[in-house]
């Protein structure tokens, strides 16, 4: 096995310094976030669908920023071959880069695939009104694969970037924005399960049990930072909480009718779920457990994490069902303007309430679930250590 | 990806016969007032649901500065609530001629609101619209080939990914890899390829399942069941065949007058006509003594309104020996004429004779008892375009008869029948909307605005004059042939106490045909 005389630092200028792809990158993702968001209270505000809206041009912006940044990655690589860069490469299908880079280009070009595909889904079945259909799971997975693709790119520079201290922290601060960025898009896709009116009912917890333990544990492991999990758990409550404070600021009227609620203004997301108190309390277990196995740590975790949530998110849900949160910071009182007066989320009623056996045999299922999301996390945490490519 | 390449298409699950508010013809041809304003609307309702409308509104004079539009449902709590209307354009310099589209949201009995602004004010005029997915678009070769390319990049690529994260990912820089490495890589891919295999799968059913559970929506017209009791008594037995689960057969309301109104046509050479109106006797059942009929295969076309304003027309077959009924009364009328086919070749050969004048001018139809119906104008016909046909009647003197007299409220009827059984339209002098709902869609929009009241007075509406004496002679129908082929149209004026049928044949040609 060999290896070359000189450590390859990262690609930059200056000590410290953070080239513009990746950057560039964290701008794509970052405009898909907030187009995701966007684009729903577009459709519950004005519901008008035409390709150009402001919210979709942000979300397929991210796939040309990354197109952009890969692409110069990519061709440089494979053409230019400059020792720094092929040093840091894989090779894919006869194209070297960075493995970061290609993991974002196969977002990319599912985004882009994703675009015809929904367009033939609206002619063939009309209009989409739910978010999980084939088409738009093609565009999540581009525009997640894209995230990790980012992901992976800063995780192999802060693999390399051992004993530069400076540049580390930038790139674990990097490292852990992007992760918290994954998660939103997990939350996006859990959307449709984890209505505050479902609360109650095991489903949200399965859907959450499967989708976020996985970003927690990775993160904490792939960051070596204490607080990973507490930290892309403030981030995304936080700008979940922005995102409810700032999109009523501007005016919407529907276009589509009938028009059962009286909008005005964009309507705000649902309040963000307590993932902060799961969070800390995975992130105190992982670094007292430091010993113990993946798989007991896994196992620990499991049940951790769904009861820590069940304990704060269930009263938490039931304040949400009162007049008291009916105000600008938790906005229960935005409705999108479809949703008649007389549906459980205007009446403010919790819907489908399991029986008791069926809330313990699904919160069960929430718990094995929560373990081996834990333990992939770990896994694969444990392999982004490992990236250095 | 699925249904590409190596996959079929998904099915075409429309057929022309599957059209609500009429077979095969599911535009809204209209002609209304919007207070001072003449119009001329089609509305055409998208193919799946939720979809787009494309709206047409020409108007009969210049002076209107802009149009709105505004989608409701025609009825229930949601008709209460529109959205912000949208302004219609102008996509030429036709300053007469406006044009604009609409999402409809939900199958089901909607309603387009006009409001016109010009010199003259402002009008309003609302037109119903059925709305229902009729059909599932299968996907263009082209667009499919490209996807399965995309498809089989995207599949190739994530095995090479994972290949190359799970082996040189790893190696410090500049390393090279090991044998092991490789072979860690190889059977990373092998696993990501049966992973991936396994999500294609997993994509195919799901698609399959949407499919199905769109294919569910689309629409299913209400079926009925045909038959002859006691040598003149007609049953017809209604069945739902699955749609939307809110749809009731003991919900119709009267449509000028009658619950149903049923076309009866010995079929194929629709010689002999008959326009019937069917009692209902409760549970989605309807009986009637039948008149005289000559014996033959009949295909009976049996329209219906529902409470919402929900127009449908169901097709049955009916084989009858000669009857020996009751004579017609009331609104019961009959008629007769030559077979459609050989009607058509009858006036190839007169065309050919030279007399082409009364053919390319109008078309005259001689009734039984020496009155004559004439078809003005009738130009050659182009698919979808909107035209208003008009038909005038004279006595056997040839002048307009002084008796006049309304059919059910209106100056005549009309029926437009393809020679293959794939079109029926019923349509009235203001449209080819279902009046029942038309009435609706006007009470509603003169609850929420003063000012449209008169604007919709029936008695306002184009060939639905009620003048109580001198009525005129002519009646005119808002309609588009929907599609080229042989057309027979049964139109019903009234004079005196006599209902008269006359029957007109005429070839719509391909576009850009001869």
């Amino acid at each position: 096995m060999a290896t070359v005389a000189e450590p390859i630092r990262y690609a930059s200028k200056r000590e410290g310094d953070i080239p513009w792809y990746s950057w560039c990158l964290t701008l794509a993702v970052t405009s898909a976030s907030i187009g995701g968001r966007w684009d729903v209270s577009w459709h519950q505000s004005i519901g008008r669908d035409t390709f150009w809206t402001p919210a979709h041009i942000a979300i397929y912006l991210c796939g040309v920023l990354a197109g952009i940044a890969c692409g110069y990655l990519i061709l440089k690589a494979t053409f230019q071959r400059p020792t720094e860069l092929i040093a840091t490469s894989v090779q894919v299908m006869g194209l070297s880069g960075p493995l970061g880079a290609f993991l974002a280009a196969w977002g990319g070009l599912a985004m882009l695939t994703s675009a015809p595909f929904d367009n033939w889904w609206h002619n063939a079945y009309g209009l989409d009104v739910k978010i999980v259909s084939p088409p738009h799971t093609l565009l999540i997975l581009g525009d997640v694969a894209i995230e990790a693709g980012a992901l992976l790119l800063i995780m192999s520079a802060l693999n390399r970037a051992e004993g530069q201290p400076i540049l580390f922290s930038r790139l674990r601060k990097l490292v852990l924005y992007l992760s918290s960025v994954l998660l939103m898009s997990v939350m996006f896709f859990c959307m449709e399960f984890t209505r505050d009116v479902l609360l109650h009912t095991s489903l949200p917890y399965i859907a959450l049990s499967i989708g976020v333990p996985v970003c927690f544990a990775a993160t904490s492991r792939a960051s070596r930072y204490k607080w990973a999990a507490t930290s892309i758990a403030v981030i995304y409550i936080a700008s979940v909480i922005a995102f409810i404070l700032i999109l009523p600021l501007f005016p919407a009227e529907p276009k589509l009718g009938p028009v059962y609620q009286p909008v005005t203004h964009f309507v705000p997301p649902q309040f963000p779920m307590l993932l902060l108190v799961p969070a800390i309390l995975l992130d105190l277990f992982w670094t007292r457990v430091g010993s113990l196995g993946k798989l007991w740590a896994a196992a620990l975790s499991g049940p951790l994490f769904v009861f820590s949530l069940l304990a704060v998110e269930w009263p938490f849900a039931s304040f949400l069902m009162t007049p008291a949160s009916n105000n600008r910071f938790f906005a229960t009182g935005s409705h999108p303007f479809s949703v008649p007066p007389w549906a459980p989320v205007v009446l403010r009623q919790f819907i489908r309430g399991d029986q008791p056996s069926m809330l313990i045999k699904g919160l069960a299922l929430s718990t094995i679930c929560a373990a081996i999301s834990v333990w992939l996390g770990l896994t694969v945490g444990d392999w982004m250590r490992k990236i250095q490519r | 990806m699925k249904r590409l390449k190596w996959l079929p298409c998904i099915l075409i699950l429309s057929s022309a016969t599957s059209g609500y508010a009429h077979v095969g013809s599911p535009d809204v041809y209209a002609e209304g007032q919007a207070g001072p304003y003449k119009m001329s609307v089609v509305l055409r309702p998208p193919l799946v649901i939720p979809g787009v409308a494309e709206i047409e509104v020409r108007t009969e004079s210049p002076g209107v500065d802009n149009i709105t539009i505004t989608p409701t449902p025609l009825t229930g709590e949601a008709a209460k609530h529109p959205p912000v209307p949208d302004t219609m354009q102008k996509p030429s310099k036709d300053v007469q001629f406006f044009t604009g589209h609409l999402w409809i949201m939900g199958a089901g009995s909607w309603q387009v609101r006009f409001v016109v602004n010009g010199k003259n004010g402002e009008g309003t005029l609302s037109i119903p619209l059925p709305a229902t997915a009729t059909v599932t678009q299968s996907m263009h070769k082209d667009l499919g080939t490209l996807l399965a390319i995309l498809g089989i990049a995207l599949l190739l690529g994530m095995v090479g990914i994972v290949g190359a994260a799970s082996s040189k990912a790893m190696l410090k820089p500049g390393q090279t890899s090991s044998a092991t490495d490789t072979k860690r890589g190889r059977i990373a891919m092998a696993i990501a390829s049966l992973a991936l295999v396994v999500a294609v799968v997993f994509g195919d059913h799901w698609w399959t399942v949407d499919a199905a559970e769109y294919a569910g929506n689309i629409y299913r017209p209400l079926q009925m069941a045909s038959a002859l009791e006691d040598g003149n008594i007609l049953d017809l037995k209604l069945r739902d065949p699955g749609w939307l689960r809110q749809r009731s057969m003991d919900d119709f309301i009267p449509d000028h007058n009658h619950e149903m109104h049923l076309y009866a046509l010995r079929w194929p050479d629709m010689d002999v006509l008959f326009h019937l109106h069917p009692q209902p006797t409760g549970g989605g059942e309807f009986r009637l003594a039948l008149p005289s009929m000559p014996a033959g295969d009949y295909r009976l076309y049996a329209d219906v309104v529902h409470a919402s304003g929900f127009p449908e027309t169901m097709v049955s077959e009916l084989t009858v020996p000669p009857v020996h009924g009751l004579p017609l009364r009331g609104d019961d009328a009959e008629g007769k004429a030559l077979p459609i086919i050989s009607g058509a070749a009858a006036r190839k050969r007169q065309s050919g004779a030279g007399d082409t004048k009364q053919s390319s001018e109008e078309q005259r139809f001689k009734l039984p008892d020496g009155y004559t119906m004439i078809w003005k104008t009738p130009a050659p016909q182009i698919p979808r375009k909107p035209e208003t046909l008009r038909f005038e009647l004279l006595d056997p003197e040839g002048r307009p008869p002084r008796d006049i007299a309304l059919y059910m409220g209106m100056l005549g009827h009309a029926a437009f029948v393809k020679s293959d059984g794939s079109v029926f339209a019923h349509v009235h002098p203001g449209g080819t909307m279902a009046m029942a709902a038309m009435d609706i869609a006007n009470s509603n929009a003169s609850k929420n605005d003063q000012s449209h009241s008169t604007a919709i007075d029936m008695g306002t509406m184009p060939g639905m004059d009620m003048v109580s004496n001198g009525l005129p002679n002519t009646v005119s129908f808002p309609y588009g042939f929907p599609s080229p082929g042989l057309y027979r149209i049964i139109v019903q004026m009234k004079h005196g106490d006599t209902i008269e049928t006359g029957v007109f044949d005429t070839d719509v040609p391909m576009l850009g045909g001869s």
